[in-house]
């Protein structure tokens, strides 16, 4: 940034004896980031080291791909929770994303620009309202709810494919699916609106002047510049959806199998670990349920780098475009 | 008019016509998206205000639990007192660390800067649950119990990473002529950020506090693995402590018991009111701050 004089004039500045409290400066900052880093980083270590008996027990593909989750005979796999954790987000991905979409859509390319932050702002409190209370609300109204629903495609549809049979407890992945859409619609959807109000204006309006419609402005516009900004809204999405714990846990029915239909119990990483841990007192379930949280932890990291990937992809985009 | 020009103008009609028929589509659709998502919403307030209004009292808010869960009467003073305790705590830890490690990032940079950065990302990006173990192995096994200091210092470690990209969104936003303007009156660095870019980014980073604390009072999972909760009246940080999220989770567990099942409507509503205050609080002051045009 500044070369030649201007570079010469800094350094004699900073020769002056007051600067050297900005030294002061610096160093506190620099100890307040080591102070923070270093106990995080030192965090997952140490969770690391505590789960090392189940790794020399089991080996990482062992407990990875184990099928069996027993605690009173010391067996341990986490399968049917990694099962859990994908089905529930997929089914809450595959309400979620449209919707979220649509409503971003609505929000930037329909609604009149008056009322645009007011519905904003109502879509988002869908996503200040704490975990514990969709878990609540979920247990209560919405498993009852789903009920006949489900006792309707298992009577029907269910009786052909087993993925869709019954019986029909309630608590299921499918009821767990459809508490974790809702409560990540919001977060896709103001991502998404981000996105979407990034959209050059000359474009829109060019498309408007040849006698384009909205949904020919969006289709040719604003879809096409903000494909990878969405995908890492969906993504990010994807990553809370991995993550939600306690509402799942109160509404997925905690059976520690892979279930053969939606509407089967289950259990997903997080919800199993919030499930068992005050009562594990079995030889090595403790550090199991804790093994299953860094199996969570990579694959949320994993998604988290992928929605980074994709949305550095997506300001590059921009930029060229505009 | 010849035949073919007919017949092209036809034409154009029709997909004219298909392309507005389209749009229509596409308008009903994003409005029936937005009633499907707005449901939810309506019916949880319906459902927590037709349910938990009739928990709700004074007693309700200034005394304990009765300690069997299947028990009538009690209230929710401990499980109020110890949310503010930890949440306290974990904003008073989390708001300087944050804004330091913002500042940081912004006036240092290199390599330390991109690695604190990344270290920010990935916490931001974690689910509370693994917050809640790592806070576990570090602190609950350390010192042999669950206790409301670890439960702060797990809430603190979610609340970070807000603050942090908030303030340092605003920082990044800070008129340049500003910065150059501080540097050609010879300012000191620390007087710079002090005096000038902070105040000048604070109605934001106030929101993304707000924003951080809404987050945090809701949070439950990572309690489990260190406050635990408890039935009791304290004001021990070191001992296990019981929290709002925490008690409605336990109760509603016990749904089956209608004491216990309207003690959790009861504490859910007054925990989403405490949490809607401070989640619009912080959308007022950020609204306030944006120049008018922009509002």
């Amino acid at each position: 940034m500044t070369t030649g004089p201007q570079a010469h004039a800094i350094r004699v500045l900073r020769r002056r004896p007051g600067l050297n409290q900005d030294g002061w400066f610096r160093l506190a900052l620099r100890g307040v980031a080591i102070l923070v880093v270093v106990p995080i980083l030192w965090m997952m270590v140490d969770t690391f080291s505590v789960t090392v008996p189940v790794w020399e027990r089991f080996g990482i593909p062992g407990f990875v791909t184990g099928l069996r989750w027993a605690p009173s005979f010391t067996i341990y796999g986490a399968l049917p929770f990694i099962y859990g954790t994908l089905l529930t987000s997929a089914i809450a991905m595959l309400i979620a994303v449209p919707v979220a979409v649509l409503i971003a859509l609505l929000i930037t390319e329909i609604l009149p620009p008056r009322i645009r932050s007011s519905v904003a702002v109502t879509v988002d409190l869908l996503a200040a309202i704490p975990s514990v209370v969709y878990g609540l609300w979920g247990l209560l109204v919405l498993v009852p709810f789903l009920r006949p629903f489900e006792q309707a495609v298992a009577g029907t549809v269910g009786k052909v494919v087993p993925f869709l049979a019954g019986p029909t407890p309630g608590p299921s992945y499918f009821a767990a699916g459809v508490v974790v859409s809702i409560m990540i619609v919001p977060i896709i959807a103001a991502l998404s609106r981000e996105v979407f109000a990034a959209t050059p204006r000359l474009q829109r309006e060019a498309v408007r002047a040849l006698g384009g419609t909205r949904w020919d402005v969006i289709r040719t516009v604003v879809l096409p510049i903000g494909r990878s900004g969405v995908l890492a809204a969906v993504i990010l999405g994807l990553a809370r959806a991995i993550g939600e714990t306690i509402a799942v846990t109160m509404v997925i029915g905690n059976a520690p199998k892979i279930g053969a239909s939606i509407f089967s119990p289950g259990f997903t990483l997080a919800s199993v670990i919030a499930n068992e841990f005050n009562e594990a007192n079995q030889e090595l379930h403790p550090e199991a349920l804790i093994a299953l949280g860094l199996v969570l932890l990579v694959i949320s990291v994993l998604v988290n780098g992928l929605a980074i990937l994709v949305r550095q992809r997506f300001a590059r985009g921009v930029g060229r475009v505009a | 008019m010849s035949l073919s020009a007919l017949a092209v103008s036809a034409r154009l009609r029709s997909t004219s016509r298909s392309r507005r028929a389209k749009d229509r589509a596409l308008e009903v659709c994003a409005w029936a998206s937005l009633i499907v998502a707005l449901i939810p919403l309506v019916a949880i307030s319906l459902f927590l205000v037709s349910q938990g209004i009739r928990s709700l009292s004074l007693e309700f808010l200034t005394s304990d639990p009765p300690g069997d869960l299947s028990a009538t009467g009690g209230g929710i003073r401990n499980a109020v007192v110890g949310t503010l305790l930890m949440t306290g705590l974990a904003t008073l830890i989390a708001v300087p660390t944050a804004i330091a490690l913002a500042v940081f990032s912004r006036e240092i940079g290199g390599r330390v800067a991109t690695s604190v950065r990344f270290v920010v990302d990935v916490l931001a990006g974690l689910p509370s649950i693994v917050v809640g173990i790592f806070v576990y192995s570090l602190v609950v096994v350390a010192t042999g119990h669950f206790s409301g200091f670890a439960g702060a210092i797990a809430l603190a470690v979610i609340e970070l990473p807000v603050i942090v990209v908030a303030t340092d969104e605003l920082l990044r936003l800070t008129d340049r002529r500003i910065d150059e303007g501080t540097r050609a009156l010879g300012m000191l660095r620390w007087r710079s950020f002090l005096s000038v870019f902070i105040p000048t980014a604070l109605s934001g980073i106030i929101t993304g506090i707000m924003l951080a604390v809404s987050r945090a009072i809701g949070e439950t999972a990572p309690l489990i693995f260190t406050a635990l909760g408890n039935n009791f009246f304290t004001l021990d940080m070191n001992e296990p402590i019981q929290a709002m999220p925490l008690l409605i989770y336990r109760n509603a567990l016990n749904s089956a018991f209608p004491a216990a099942r309207d003690r959790a409507m009861g504490t859910a509503l007054v925990l989403v009111l405490i949490v809607l205050a401070f989640n619009l609080l912080g959308r007022w002051i950020a609204r306030r701050a944006r120049p008018a045009d922009q509002r």
